[in-house]
């Protein structure tokens, strides 16, 4: 426990077995092989194999969910990331069914995603004043109505060659590219959260932005790096999206926001700011993922999937705030007795 | 002297400057299109959008007290299901009575809600992004992803068709809400509370205002306007299907924001909602008008609502600016 002076002065050491299992991280692996359990018992089916196939189709999404955590952290928030996934993929099809080859693509799906990113940012750091819920539900609205424009009527589009995407969506033996790339990169957003400055000064901003300010903080600059990331995190999943479905419509990546969010809270991430690990987060969306791909196993339909994620991310806050309410009520109990 | 006092007022007050805005606006689109000012015209507007004005009305005490409710619109689509299903199985067919138990699902469902926020210390944008899942689902779930059609709605859908002293009664529930809510958020001790629990929590409960309970009571009105709005969308549009509204409660949020509410709390009042919910609809009802493709819509409705956003920044920034110069004196 870290006392007021922010020393450790807990008589337990910091890593201690039952400190790494009664966290909340410890918590999420148990829930994680319950939930493996659960499937493989539910569906015969349930298998390595088949799991590493079904795979792709849901890891797009936790593209975004490493920079969410990044900017739920900070105590911000975006909800625009669904429709620059829309954006940019329905671009990147356009420009390859005109006959651009892979190599321009993919930079400029990625640079389209990130300059979407990098206008939330100027607008959130010129206008401080302005809330990022409202700023990024209007980009969103601008995002998606761009793309709603860029198809047409139609409404869809899908690719006329599907040669080049489907190197992305290749294998090494069983193992999808996307699961590969997802590992990695978790790895390096999860070292740059814990272990850097940068990491470190997200966590001061979101636990109070003025004091991260008067000590030296560049927060604006911080917040127009992050939410240019983004974008760019969103042009990445939006090229993974895109080896697998072939094609964009108007309802490409809506609905990414909540489930992104979902996921970090989950695992943990406060959406106040300054609390919250990135393993946590992505051990909750493989929770999700797992569940996902068991209930469709068993051809679950995908609205009681829906209601049961809802449940879980609301018991996922509930629980530890009851059980500080009945420890606290212990404690008046012991006060008064005493 | 009070003649400028007067203008200072005026032009400082937001919704004066948001009045102006949309009249302005009423007057272009006017002479680009004059088929826009007719009575028919205008009905049509009002109707079709007197189910987002309702839901604005809550969400500004939602986000008055500091909280934010997304889930307005699968609260609303639950309810008016319900109200689809009760009439598809012939069950209840008197038009009243399934207002009110449009009414009583949505009531409920915002105790849920506000008893989680309240009592459970969740974070509201977490509460209700949970819950817009779990409605949605259960009306998708009730409905066995089935609709309630025309043919199934009987007497139901002739409630937006009627008119009572000459207005059309979804209409008129909408100006009703309003008025109800005017005096109630101005002149009533209940109202009042609600703008100290937003401005700042902690005092109002030293004052003796029980913070969580206010917070209760407004999600569960915002539960019982959303069921409400649910069955009136229902006969509106003439049929229930468990994916109607999806994604609008982000019009009702815009709505508010437009109407100059602040997303902090403590800061907002009904006739700014109401502007702001009309600036909406005339948005809407206007873009076809003046020649813009339907394609083209979304854009222009998310770029109109963000330039409105940052006039208000840049008019409160001027407005503090002024107060600053004026204490130096």
């Amino acid at each position: 426990m870290a006392g007021k002076s922010g020393r450790n002065i807990s008589a337990e050491p910091q890593n201690s077995l039952k400190n790494t299992v009664f966290s909340w991280e410890g918590i999420l692996v148990l829930i994680f092989i319950a939930v493996n359990v659960f499937c493989a018992f539910l569906s015969p089916n349930y298998k390595i194999t088949n799991i590493l196939r079904e795979m792709p189709k849901y890891l797009a999404e936790i593209f975004i969910m490493f920079p969410m955590v990044y900017v739920l952290v900070m105590g911000d928030i975006d909800i625009s990331v669904g429709s620059i996934v829309c954006l940019s993929a329905t671009l990147a099809c356009m420009a390859s069914n005109a006959g651009v080859p892979l190599l321009v693509v993919l930079p400029l799906c990625l640079a389209i995603a990130t300059i979407c990113g990098l206008i939330n940012g100027l607008i959130l750091t010129k206008f401080q004043e302005l809330p990022a819920m409202i700023v990024t539900l209007a980009t969103q609205i601008v995002f998606r109505g761009i793309a709603e424009i860029a198809l047409g009527s139609g409404g869809s589009i899908s690719l006329s060659s599907t040669k080049d995407f489907k190197i992305l969506a290749g294998k090494i033996g069983p193992v999808p590219y996307v699961f590969i790339l997802v590992a990695i990169i978790a790895v390096v957003f999860a070292l740059i959260l814990a272990r850097t400055s940068f990491g470190r000064k997200l966590y001061a901003i979101g636990s109070n932005s003025e004091t991260a300010r008067y000590s030296g903080i560049h927060v604006q600059k911080i917040r127009l790096i992050i939410y240019t990331l983004t974008g760019f995190m969103a042009g990445v999943c939006a090229v993974f999206l895109t080896s697998v479905l072939y094609g964009a419509n108007t309802t490409t990546g809506s609905g990414f926001e909540m489930d992104v969010i979902a996921m970090a809270v989950f695992g943990g991430v406060s959406t106040a700011g300054g609390k919250g690990k990135m393993i946590g987060a992505v051990i909750s969306a493989f929770i999700i993922t797992c569940l996902r791909i068991g209930l469709g196993l068993i051809n679950v339909n995908s609205q009681i999937i829906l209601i049961i994620l809802g449940a879980l991310l609301i018991i996922a806050v509930l629980l530890p705030n009851i059980a500080a309410l009945i420890n606290n009520m212990k404690k008046m109990a012991a006060k008064r007795a005493a | 002297m009070k003649k400028e006092a007067l203008f200072k007022k005026m032009s400082g007050s937001q919704e004066i400057v948001l009045t102006l805005v949309l009249i302005l606006l009423c007057v272009i689109i006017q002479i680009k299109s004059p088929s826009f000012l007719t009575m028919t015209s205008i009905n049509d507007m009002l109707k079709n959008n007197a189910v987002i004005m309702l839901l604005a009305l809550g969400m500004l005490c939602v986000l008055l007290v500091g909280g934010i409710d997304i889930s307005v619109t699968s609260t609303s689509a639950l309810s008016g299901m319900i109200v689809g299903l009760l009439l598809k199985y012939n069950i209840i067919e008197n038009t009243l009575v399934l207002f009110l138990i449009a009414i009583g699902v949505g009531c409920i469902c915002g105790v849920l809600i506000g008893v989680i926020i309240s009592k459970g210390k969740v974070p509201p944008i977490i509460a209700t992004m949970g819950f817009m899942y779990i409605y949605r689902g259960l009306a998708y779930v009730l409905s066995n992803n089935q609709w309630a059609s025309a043919a199934d709605l009987g007497n139901f859908k002739n409630f937006a068709l009627g008119k009572f002293l000459g207005i059309n009664n979804v209409i008129l529930i909408a100006v009703i809400s309003y008025i109800i809510f005017f005096v109630v958020m101005k002149w009533t001790a209940y109202g009042r509370k609600i703008y100290a629990v937003g401005s700042n929590s902690e005092a109002a409960a030293i004052s003796g205002i029980n913070a969580a309970l206010i917070k209760l009571t407004v999600y569960t009105i915002m539960g019982g306007l959303c069921g409400l709005g649910g069955a009136l969308a229902v006969s509106v549009y003439s049929s229930a299907q468990p994916n109607m509204m999806y994604g609008q409660e982000m019009n009702v949020i815009a709505a508010c924001v437009i109407g100059g509410v602040s997303m902090n709390g403590g800061r907002g009042s009904v006739q700014g909602v109401l502007i702001g919910a009309l600036m909406m609809a005339v948005i809407n009802k206007a873009l076809p008008l003046v020649g813009i493709d339907s394609i083209a819509q979304n854009t222009v409705q998310g770029a109109i609502i963000m330039v409105v956003i940052v006039l208000n920044v840049l008019m409160q920034r001027s407005t503090f600016k002024n107060s600053l110069k004026r204490r130096e004196m």
